[in-house]
Parts: C-alpha cells; sequence; structure tokens
C-alpha cells in the first residue's frame, strides 16, 4: 500500500471520527438544552452550586463560570419556548391516547349493540316455514314483522333515527308480535308509551334486552304465561323506560346474564352517573326494570 | 286440549298412539302435520301444551309414542320423560342448543332438531314403527331382549339404562341453564340479586353492582356505585351465601367485591387500605385479613 494512500485512509478516518463526535456533542448539547428548558429554577440553582464548588476545589474556576453564564442564557433565552414544543408533543401524545380510547370506546358500543339473537332469527325464521305448510296468511304477517324487527336491530341496516325511543317501541312491537305468534295466548303485550315522547333519543337494544328477558325468566316459565307492559314517563329532567312482566319473578340465586350487564355498561360509556337500570320486584309479583336517563325533546343536530 | 285422532288400523292389529307436547301452537301443529304425512296409521291422542299437562295426558291416555318438547314451563321435557318412559317410547325434540346436542350425541335416546324435517321424521317413525312390531312391550327389557335376539332395531335400552340416561340429562341440561330455573351463565347455588326493600316494591340489586357490604349494628349496608342500601341480612349470612371468588371478607364489618378492589396502600400508621373502582371510598383491612394482600 502506498504511503499516500495510507495518509489518505487515516485522514478519512480523522474527519469521520470528528464527525462523529460532533454528533454525539450535538445530541448531548440538545439533551442538555431541553433539560435546561424544562428544569426548575431552584434546581438549576444547586447545581450552580455544586458544579461552583467542584471548579473552585479543581481550581478552575473559570470553566463553573462558564457554565454557569451559559446556562443562564440558555434558560432565559430560549428555555421557554422549548419547553412549550416539549409540553406542546406530550399534549399531542395524551391527544392521540385520547382519541385512541374515544374509538376504543365506540367500537366497544359497536360490539354492545350488534347483539342480535341468533336462536331467535333461527326460530323466527323455522316458524316461518312450519307456517308456511299449516298457516300462509300468518307465514306472511310474521314475515313482515321480522323484516321490521332486523331493520332496525341489524346496526348496518339501521336507520339515521334508530336512536329514539320511537324506533325502539316499533322494533319492541315486531319483536313482541312475532313472540305472539309462537306463544299465542300465553303472551299478552300493552304499550303505554305517549306520543310525545317518541322523538327523544333512547340508545338502541335496550329496550329489546329487557323485553327479552322479561319473556324468557318471567313468563316462559310460566305454565298460564302473562303480560308484558312497556311504559314511558318523564319525572323531572329524567326519561324513565320500563318493562315489567307478572310471570315467575327473579330468582335470587339465578345470574343476571350478559344482558343487563350489557346495559349497565353501555349507560355508563354513554351517560356516567345520570343514567341507571334498576330491578324491582313489585308487590303483586313479577318484575320490573326501569332505565332512567336524561331527557331531552329530540336528538341535537350533529 | 285434546285431540282424537281416528287411526285406521292395519291388519288388526291396534293402531299406534301417540302424544304431542310443545309449548308452542304452531310446533305442534307442523309435527302433527308431518306425522300425518309419514305415519298416517299413527291416531294422535292427546296434544299437551306444557310439561304438567304432558304427564296427566300421558298418564291418561297411555300412548305408545311420547314428542316431548325439551323446554316447557311447568315440567322440562327431560322431567315429563322420566314420569312416561316406563309406559311410552320417548322421541324428543329441541330446537338448536348445544347443551341439548351434546347430551343427545351422548345417549341413545331419540330426538329431532326442530323445525322437524319430513326425512328425520320418516327415519324416527320407521325405527319406532320396527321396535312396536318387533315386541309390542319393547319398553320392559324382555322385549328388548326379544328384539335384540330377533336381529331387529332394538330399543335404545332397558327402562333402566333410560332412567339412568334421563337422570344425567336433567342434570346436564339443568346446568345450561334450562329447565324451569331461568339459568344464568357461570356457577349455581351462590346467591346473586340482593333484595333490598324500597317503598313498597323489591329493589333488586345485581351483586355484580355491588361494590362493597359494610356491617352497621342492626343492618348492612349495601354500596354499589351510584347508591346505597341498607338490608337486614348480616354479613354472616351474606358470607355463606356469597360466592366466595366474588367477594372477600376484609375486615370483620367489611365484604368487598374483588372485582372492584383498584388498589392497596398503606396509610401512615401501616395500616392497609382499600381503593374503589368507581367509588371514592377507602377500605381499611384489619390485621387479620392482610394476608390476602400480602403479595402486594
Amino acid at each position: 500500500m502506498p504511503i499516500a494512500d495510507m495518509r489518505a485512509s487515516q485522514l478519512n478516518r480523522g474527519v469521520d471520527f470528528v464527525r462523529d463526535a460532533g454528533r454525539e456533542a450535538g445530541k448531548l448539547w440538545w439533551r442538555f438544552f431541553d433539560w435546561l428548558a424544562v428544569v426548575e429554577w431552584r434546581q438549576l440553582y444547586l447545581t450552580w452550586l455544586f458544579v461552583g464548588v467542584f471548579f473552585v476545589l479543581v481550581n478552575t474556576p473559570e470553566a463553573g463560570f462558564w457554565y454557569i453564564f451559559v446556562s443562564l442564557a440558555v434558560k432565559v433565552l430560549a428555555g421557554g419556548k422549548r419547553k412549550a414544543e416539549l409540553l406542546a408533543k406530550e399534549a399531542t401524545l395524551q391527544a392521540n391516547v385520547a382519541t385512541l380510547e374515544r374509538s376504543l370506546a365506540e367500537a366497544r358500543m359497536a360490539a354492545l349493540q350488534a347483539q342480535v339473537e341468533p336462536h331467535f332469527l333461527f326460530n323466527t325464521l323455522a316458524l316461518i316455514g312450519q307456517l308456511i305448510e299449516t298457516d300462509p296468511p300468518e307465514a306472511a304477517r310474521v314475515h313482515a314483522h321480522l323484516i321490521d324487527y332486523l331493520r332496525s336491530a341489524l346496526p348496518q341496516l339501521r336507520a339515521r333515527d334508530g336512536g329514539t325511543l320511537g324506533k325502539q317501541v316499533e322494533l319492541s312491537r315486531a319483536y313482541l308480535a312475532i313472540m305472539q305468534a309462537r306463544m299465542k295466548e300465553r303472551l299478552a303485550v300493552r304499550f303505554e308509551v305517549p306520543d310525545f315522547l317518541g322523538s327523544a333519543p333512547f340508545p338502541p337494544t335496550m329496550l329489546q334486552t329487557l323485553i327479552e328477558n322479561a319473556i324468557k325468566h318471567g313468563l316462559e316459565p310460566k305454565i298460564a304465561g302473562g303480560t308484558v307492559t312497556v311504559r314511558a314517563y318523564v319525572v323531572q329532567a329524567d326519561l324513565h323506560v320500563q318493562v315489567c312482566d307478572d310471570g315467575v319473578g327473579i330468582d335470587t340465586h339465578a345470574g343476571d346474564g350478559v344482558g343487563l350487564a350489557n346495559i349497565r355498561e353501555r349507560l355508563q360509556l354513554l351517560y356516567g352517573t345520570q343514567a341507571e337500570l334498576s330491578i324491582a320486584m313489585p308487590p303483586g309479583g313479577g318484575a320490573c326494570a326501569t332505565i332512567r336517563l336524561p331527557y331531552r325533546m329530540m336528538k341535537e343536530a350533529p | 286440549m285434546m285431540r282424537l285422532g281416528a287411526g285406521t288400523g292395519s291388519s288388526g292389529a291396534r293402531p299406534a298412539t301417540a302424544l304431542i307436547a310443545d309449548d308452542e301452537a304452531p310446533m305442534r301443529d307442523l309435527l302433527r302435520a308431518r306425522l300425518q304425512a309419514v305415519w298416517p296409521e299413527l291416531a294422535i291422542v292427546a296434544e299437551a301444551a306444557n310439561g304438567v299437562e304432558a304427564v296427566e295426558l300421558g298418564e291418561r291416555h297411555r300412548p305408545d309414542i311420547a314428542f316431548l318438547d325439551i323446554r316447557m314451563p311447568g315440567l322440562s321435557g327431560i322431567e315429563a320423560a322420566r314420569r312416561l318412559y316406563r309406559d311410552a317410547h320417548i322421541v324428543f325434540a329441541t330446537a338448536y342448543d348445544q347443551y341439548a346436542l351434546d347430551a343427545f350425541e351422548q345417549g341413545a335416546l331419540d330426538y329431532l332438531l326442530k323445525p322437524v324435517s319430513a326425512e328425520r321424521l320418516a327415519t324416527t317413525c320407521a325405527r319406532l314403527r320396527t321396535r312396536m312390531q318387533a315386541a309390542p312391550a319393547a319398553r320392559s327389557a324382555a322385549g328388548a331382549a326379544v328384539a335384540a335376539a330377533a336381529g331387529m332395531a332394538s330399543p335404545a335400552c332397558a327402562p333402566d339404562d333410560i332412567g339412568a340416561q334421563l337422570a344425567r340429562l336433567a342434570t346436564l341440561l339443568e346446568r345450561g341453564g334450562h329447565g324451569n330455573a331461568p339459568g344464568g351463565a357461570g356457577k349455581h347455588g351462590y346467591l346473586r340479586w340482593i333484595q333490598a326493600q324500597v317503598g313498597a316494591s323489591l329493589r333488586m340489586v345485581s351483586t355484580r353492582e355491588v361494590l362493597f357490604f359494610q356491617s352497621d349494628e342492626k343492618y348492612t349496608r349495601v354500596q354499589t356505585a351510584s347508591s346505597e342500601f341498607l338490608i337486614r341480612k348480616t354479613l354472616k349470612e351474606l358470607l355463606d351465601e356469597l360466592d366466595p371468588d366474588e367477594f372477600w371478607r376484609i375486615h370483620r364489618s367489611t365484604l368487598v367485591r374483588v372485582d372492584a378492589i383498584a388498589e392497596v396502600v398503606r396509610d401512615l400508621r401501616g395500616r392497609q387500605l382499600l381503593r374503589l373502582r368507581g367509588s371514592a371510598h377507602e377500605l381499611e383491612v384489619s390485621r387479620n385479613h392482610g394476608y390476602l394482600f400480602q403479595q402486594m
């Protein structure tokens, strides 16, 4: 290897080293800069004291003086701006987390709302199949009710105004009509929902879940069957929506199932502590489930 | 609910008789129509709308075959079968239901999946006819033996076996949340609802909502995220009835919901305190319950 070449490569290596060192120093400098920007003044005074004492002890007070001078200048001139930048960065991070949490909550809501009982769908289709053979006009009626039910029950098909009490009552009527085709005289239905409440916002599928529960746990186990009553009324600033049955009541040792827990979780997500689901056994027997939430006359325009 | 079918007896033999039990009228209508199509001679002598009626009518009419829906009010189809199987061939009908299907796969009992298809019903009826021809009393063990010796499709098994199978089914389906008890998912037997008197009605508070129970002198305080109730049940009674995995005793006077515990902290005096999710309450852990949170 010729000498010139060796010199050139050494020179290259030297240049590389200087460049790397410069980059490292730069990094360190900016780190120092960031630290200065956010450090408390009191802590800075302390470092000045220690550094000052240290450099005086090793007999180079100038270095200590330079440290104090430079850090003071940087802190005064650039600190505020840099601090604001850092804070903004952190705020952006937090905002992203908040957005994420919100979209997670929304996804959870969607999952919670998408609960159409597959058994119900299957049984209803089976019912229509039988009725086609034994009672075609009835088959046509049940079929129409099923279409109504699915239109409001499946989120993909849900109309824009699906989240109103009127829509939910309509859906429940369709569901109850199907159940009446199956249970005949064992199921009677009463609605006590004033028309003016039809436009009030009310979350989808909750009323449905309460009615399913009333039938499944209250009336189906009872030989004579009974009545499901759906009521809605306003007390002060709250809308109350109530589903009562005169069935076998609640077994205190049977779990409350997925449905009610799901309603509680959704109410909590939507209204926090302003809403609640309460279950009661009226003196006359049976069971009543009541959803209470803030009453608004109509959905706010988006 | 009586329906006398005019069975056209073939070659002098008494026409076979059947009972149909289902709480849904359309299901009964369909099964009757299907049976008339695949087995015209079969006389449907009674129709029942619930388990109690099924047993009554079964004992009164003594049908050869009982078609029983599993989920019926009053008595489940399984319970009704336990009363009728010595005198009738039992065929169960069940809507799609994983528990029931699993149970049947293990046994040799006849079952139909609702909605009943014509082909499946024809197969079942052919099997029933073969059995009944082989031995009109094929429900006895002797009959089963005769049928087996004759190389016929024998009935499922001897009555004792059937009884045992039905008993097993009953427990299986009970666990699946069937029968008369409105079943919930999860463990049975523990208290799941707290009853608190509020005005004229009994307020039912799900144990899932309860953060903690704290005993007062005469009452026990039930605390949820949004409200509190007073009940007369003592802490001792609650302790006996609640699921021990759901609630822990952390103090002579406190039961806490395990899920609700957010963190365990020590105060200046070295006492352990529990902080709860969804409530500002802090609960003291007594010294002799400190071991619950030893690793923390």
